[in-house]
C-alpha cells in the first residue's frame, strides 16, 4: 500500500500539481496586462542615481524590501550564535595551499571594492561583493584560521548591523528632513546608495563568514587573525 | 514630515541593532526599545482611530512602483493588540531570564542576549507584516519572522526544543515558498504587487485560482490549520514561556490576519463558495481535534500549545459564513466578531503561557497532574489562568464570548446549522481542559498569604488576562468603530 502511494499516486499528484503551475503561469505570461511594473521602473531609471536597473530597484525602488533583507540576514547570523560555541575548526593547511590563501583572500577583498563600486553601473552590488567577502572568510577558514580573519566579537557585532544602521540613519534623517522615510534627494542619491551599500557589502560579508563557522564568536581565539 | 508607519517599524529594528552591539546591557536597552515600539505602534493605533485610513509609499516614487505601507482599521486593531501583549511580554522577559533558577544564573544570562536582539527583529517583521500594502513586502516580512521565531523557540537548547523549531523552520520556509510563488504568478499576470492595484485589476479564472491556493496553502501552513498544525504543539510548548506566548499570541496571528487581508480586499469577491467552506471544514476540525487533545494533554504548555491550533479553527469557521452573507451590516459584525475572536485570544493565550511559565519556573515542571501546591502557592497565576481559561471557553463577559455570539447568531439565521455544532462542541471541550487544569489549583494546600509572588512576571500575565475575559467583552464597541476606518461599514 505505501509502496503504491509512494512510487505512483505521488508522482502522479506531483506531475499533476506541476501541470497546473505551468500552465497556469503560461496563461499569466501570455495574458493581457495593463501597465507593467518593470517598464516604469525601467524608463525612471535615471532618476535614481544609478544607472544599472537591479541596483536602483534594490537600493531605491525597493530600499525598504532590501533593509528587511538585511535583516533577515542580522536574524539568521543571532540564530546561529544563539545555538552554541562553533565547532573546533579545521587543522592548519600545507604549504602550498596557505600560499595560494596569502594570494587569495587580498585578492578576493580587492575585488569586493571593485563589485561594489561597480554597482552603480553594471551588473554588481552590495550583495555580490559581501559574498565576496565572504568567501574570503570561507578559504581563511578552511586554511585552518579558526576565526575565519574575522575581528573581535565587539568589533564583528559591529559590523553585522552596519547595513541596516546605515539603511536606518539614512532613513529617518530624510524623514526628519521633511523628504519621507528613505526617500533620496536625487543630487544625493548616489552617494547614499554608496554609503548604504558600503555597510551593507561589509555587513554581509562577516554575516556569510560568521555564518559558515557556525557558532558564537570564542572570546579565546581572538589573537589569531591574519 | 514624521511617516509614523514607517517609525513602528524601524523603532524595534533599531532597538534590535542597539541591543546586539551592547549584549551586555541587552536587558535594559530592550526593555527601553520595547516601550518605544510599543508607543510607536499604539500611536498608529490612536491615528486611524481618530483620523482614518494612514498611508505611506515609501521612497516618494508613488504606487506602483514604491512599497506602500498601510494602516488600515483592521491592522490597527491587530496593531494594538500584538504591541500590548509584546509590551508585557518584554516586561516579563526582563524578570524571566534575570531571575536565578538552580543556581543556573550564567546559563540564563546567556539566553537573555540572545533573546533581546531576535524578539526585537520579531517585533519589527510583525508591524512589517500588519502594515505592509504589497505582496512581495510581505513576503519579506513573513521570512523575517519566521526565521526569528524558530530561533527564539530554540533557545532553552533543549534537545526536543532544537529539534521542534528545526522542523517549524523548516516547514515555515516551506510556507514562504509557497506564498512567494503565488505572488510570483500574480506579478505574472497582472504586472504589479501593491494589494490596492491588484484589488482592481484581479479576475477570476485559473490564473487568480491557482495563486490563492499557493498562497492560503502557504499561510494556512503557518497557521498551523488542521490538517497542518503538526509541528504547532511541540515547537510552542518547548520553548521559553514568553517566546510561546508570542509564538502562539501573535505569530500565528499574524499569518491569519494575512489569510483574511488577501480574503477581504483581494481574493473573497472572486471566490467560489466551496473554497470558503474548505477553509470552514478545516477550522471545524481544528476546533475538535484541538480541543480533544489540550483534553489529553498532560503538560500544561502543551494544553495551551493544542488549544491554539483550536482557537485558530475558530477564526476559520467565520469565512464560510462571511462569505454566505451578503455585504451589509451582518457581514460587517462577522468580520468584527472573528478580528475580536483572534484580539481576545491573542490576550488570553499570553496571558496563559506567561503564567504557565512561572508555574513552571516554580514547580521545576509543567505536569498538570502534579501541580497542585505549585499553581496554589502563585494565586496571581492560577488567578491569570483563570481569567484567560474565561476567554478561551467564551463566558461572559469575555470578548470570545460575543464573537462566538454572532458567529453563532448568523450560523443559526443561514440555516448553516453543522457550525452551530462544531462551536459547541468545542466550547465544552474548552471548559473540560480548563477546569481540568484549574480544579488542581483548588486542592488542600495550606491558604497562601500573598497574592502575587513576582510582581514583574505576574503583573503583565494577569494585566493580559483580565484584558481578554473582562475589557475587551464590555468594551468591545470601540473594535466596531475601529474597524469602521476602511475595513466595514
Amino acid at each position: 500500500m505505501t509502496r503504491f502511494v509512494s512510487l505512483v499516486l505521488l508522482p502522479l499528484g506531483l506531475a499533476a500539481i506541476g501541470v497546473v503551475l505551468i500552465w497556469t503561469f503560461y496563461l499569466a505570461a501570455t495574458g493581457e496586462a495593463g501597465a507593467r511594473l518593470a517598464d516604469l521602473a525601467l524608463a525612471r531609471v535615471p532618476e535614481t542615481g544609478v544607472s544599472n536597473p537591479v541596483t536602483s530597484v534594490l537600493l531605491n525602488y525597493r530600499a525598504y524590501d532590501t533593509l528587511l533583507e538585511l535583516a533577515v540576514l542580522l536574524a539568521a547570523l543571532l540564530g546561529i550564535w544563539s545555538l552554541g560555541p562553533a565547532a573546533p575548526g579545521f587543522q592548519r593547511g600545507g604549504e602550498i595551499l596557505q600560499g595560494m590563501v596569502d594570494w587569495f583572500v587580498p585578492l578576493l577583498i580587492l575585488a569586493a571594492g571593485y563589485m561594489l563600486w561597480v554597482g552603480a553601473y553594471a551588473p554588481g552590488g552590495a550583495f555580490q561583493a559581501g559574498a565576496l567577502l565572504g568567501s574570503a572568510g570561507v578559504m581563511l577558514a578552511l586554511a585552518g584560521y579558526p576565526s575565519a580573519g574575522l575581528p573581535s566579537e565587539r568589533l564583528l557585532r559591529l559590523l553585522s548591523i552596519l547595513g541596516i544602521l546605515a539603511f536606518c540613519l539614512v532613513g529617518l534623517v530624510l524623514m526628519v528632513l521633511g523628504l519621507g522615510f528613505l526617500t533620496y534627494p536625487p543630487e544625493l542619491a548616489k552617494w547614499l546608495i554608496l554609503l548604504i551599500e558600503t555597510g551593507a557589502t561589509l555587513a554581509i560579508g562577516v554575516t556569510l563568514a560568521a555564518a559558515y563557522l557556525g557558532g558564537r564568536p570564542d572570546h579565546t581565539s581572538e589573537v589569531d587573525a591574519p | 514630515m514624521i511617516d509614523s508607519l514607517a517609525l513602528a517599524i524601524v523603532a524595534p529594528l533599531l532597538g534590535a541593532v542597539v541591543v546586539t552591539l551592547f549584549p551586555r546591557h541587552a536587558q535594559r536597552l530592550g526593555v527601553a526599545a520595547a516601550v518605544v515600539s510599543a508607543a510607536a505602534a499604539l500611536a498608529i493605533t490612536a491615528v486611524v482611530w481618530t483620523d482614518g485610513v494612514l498611508r505611506s509609499e515609501l521612497g516618494g516614487w508613488g504606487v506602483p512602483l514604491a512599497i506602500t505601507l498601510q494602516a488600515d482599521g483592521l491592522s490597527a486593531a491587530l496593531l494594538g493588540m500584538a504591541s500590548l501583549v509584546a509590551l508585557s511580554v518584554s516586561v516579563y522577559a526582563g524578570g524571566y531570564f534575570s531571575s536565578p533558577q538552580d543556581g543556573e544564573r550564567l546559563a540564563d544570562d546567556s539566553r537573555s542576549r540572545h533573546f533581546w536582539p531576535l524578539w526585537l527583529l520579531l517585533w519589527s517583521a510583525l508591524n512589517g507584516l500588519f502594515l505592509a500594502g504589497d505582496l512581495f513586502n510581505l513576503y519579506v516580512t513573513l521570512e523575517l519572522l519566521g526565521l526569528s521565531a524558530a530561533a527564539l523557540g530554540a533557545l532553552t537548547g533543549s534537545r526536543e526544543a532544537v529539534e521542534a523549531n528545526l522542523r517549524y523552520l523548516l516547514v515555515g520556509l516551506l510556507g514562504s515558498l509557497f506564498y512567494l510563488l503565488g505572488v510570483a504568478l500574480i506579478y505574472t499576470a497582472y504586472g504589479v504587487l501593491d494589494i490596492g492595484l491588484l484589488a482592481e485589476v484581479i479576475a477570476p479564472g485559473p490564473v487568480a485560482a491557482t495563486a490563492m491556493a499557493l498562497m492560503f496553502g502557504g499561510l494556512l501552513l503557518k497557521a498551523a490549520l488542521f490538517p497542518m498544525h503538526f509541528w504547532l504543539p511541540p515547537a510552542h510548548a518547548n520553548a521559553p514561556a514568553p517566546v510561546s506566548a508570542v509564538l502562539s499570541a501573535l505569530v500565528v496571528k499574524a499569518a491569519f490576519y494575512l489569510v483574511l487581508r488577501l480574503w477581504l480586499d483581494l481574493y473573497g469577491p472572486i471566490t467560489p463558495l466551496g473554497a470558503a467552506n474548505l477553509l470552514g471544514l478545516l477550522g471545524a476540525a481544528a476546533v475538535l481535534w484541538g480541543s480533544w487533545r489540550a483534553l489529553r494533554a498532560e503538560r500544561l504548555k502543551l494544553l495551551a500549545a493544542y488549544s491554539t491550533v483550536a482557537q485558530m479553527g475558530y477564526l476559520f469557521i467565520g469565512f464560510p459564513l462571511i462569505a454566505a452573507t451578503a455585504a451589509g451590516p451582518a457581514r460587517d459584525n462577522l468580520i468584527a466578531a472573528i478580528v475580536l475572536l483572534a484580539l481576545t485570544h491573542g490576550f488570553a493565550k499570553a496571558g496563559f503561557f506567561l503564567a504557565a511559565g512561572m508555574v513552571q519556573k516554580t514547580a521545576g515542571h509543567d505536569r498538570i497532574d502534579n501541580l497542585g501546591g505549585a499553581a496554589q502557592g502563585l494565586p496571581a497565576a492560577a488567578f491569570t489562568i483563570g481569567l484567560a481559561g474565561v476567554a478561551l471557553i467564551g463566558l461572559p463577559p469575555s470578548g470570545t464570548f460575543i464573537a462566538k455570539w454572532i458567529l453563532l447568531e448568523q450560523s443559526l439565521i443561514l440555516g448553516l446549522w453543522w457550525w452551530v455544532l462544531v462551536m459547541m462542541i468545542g466550547t465544552l471541550l474548552a471548559v473540560g481542559y480548563v477546569f481540568r487544569v484549574l480544579s488542581r489549583a483548588f486542592n488542600r494546600e495550606p491558604t497562601p498569604y500573598r497574592f502575587v509572588n513576582d510582581a514583574r512576571a505576574e503583573i503583565p500575565a494577569l494585566l493580559l488576562g483580565a484584558l481578554s475575559a473582562l475589557v475587551l467583552g464590555l468594551a468591545a464597541q470601540p473594535l466596531w468603530t475601529l474597524l469602521g476606518q476602511g475595513v466595514i461599514g
